[in-house]
């Protein structure tokens, strides 16, 4: 076990595109997917990221994640903030009219030690159709996986703890 | 007035990751030297404190943020002291 930074912790920042989270406890996917219904959308695409039990042949045992929670926090919003102006929606309207097509983006994150199989990431993003929430939600979590201040450690079945390996993103 | 006159300009550093397995440490408060000082000579300093650590290699591959700000071009940030400083190594969220 890896010691904990004091400043990974649990964080929630509520924006007007929606909600980011870091948190020690397990992701109620039921809770996430709640946070972005409206009467309004016509489809929810939500993503839910778990922990794999084999990485090139090992059985890993667990995952154990931590952020530098204040800046991750502010760079999930940024990026939910960006994905809501960039994706508009222009089959319905005149070309030359930008018209946003999200309706609420929620993005969670797991810190601490994360069994395998349960969810690390989980992703919602509700929209009038189904297009641009399937393009907002992926375009999140490329984007979350690529920039946020979250690493992630690997454990392995008969390794020394001391082994484990510090993951990166490429 | 002497040299201990001088207040000492502390910083933090944080540590995540690789740079943390790297010092065992997950922050530490280091005074920088007088005069002007910069983020791009602070790798220098800390490897001198972690001599033999890989602490120098994990920092080749990382970037900086200062007070919550990623960092574009450590020579153009100059330290007063005061500021909290994270090594930031490759991410791996997801």
């Amino acid at each position: 076990m890896s010691a904990t930074p004091t400043t990974s912790v649990d964080a929630t920042l509520l924006i007007p595109e929606g909600i980011c989270v870091l948190c020690h406890n397990p992701i109620n996917i039921e809770n996430v997917a709640n946070s972005v219904r409206d009467d309004a959308a016509g489809a929810s695409a939500i993503f839910i990221g778990t922990t794999r039990n084999s990485f090139k042949g090992k059985t890993v045992t667990r995952l154990e994640y931590q952020a530098y929670s204040k800046l991750a926090i502010k760079t999930m919003a940024n990026i939910v903030q960006a994905a809501a102006t960039s994706i508009s929606r222009s089959d319905h309207h005149p070309d030359n009219q930008k018209v946003r097509s999200l309706i609420r983006c929620a993005v969670y994150h797991r810190l601490g030690t994360v069994p395998v199989g349960e969810p690390s990431i989980v992703i919602a993003v509700s929209s009038p159709h189904r297009k641009e929430a399937l393009i907002a939600c992926e375009l999140i979590l490329e984007e979350v996986k690529r920039k946020a201040q979250i690493w992630k450690r690997e454990y392995y079945d008969g390794e020394s703890e001391s082994e484990a390996e510090w993951k990166e993103n490429v | 007035m002497s040299e201990s006159g001088f207040q000492p300009r502390e910083i933090t550093v944080l540590y995540f990751a690789a740079a943390s397995t790297a010092t065992n440490l997950t922050s530490e408060n280091i005074a920088i030297p007088h005069g002007r000082f910069h983020l791009s000579a602070l790798s220098d300093l800390l490897q001198s404190r972690h001599p033999n650590s890989n602490l120098g290699k994990v920092l080749e591959g990382s970037q900086w943020s200062v007070d919550c700000e990623m960092v574009d071009d450590p020579d153009a940030i100059e330290l007063k002291g005061g500021e909290e400083i994270a090594v930031i190594c490759p991410v791996s969220g997801g």
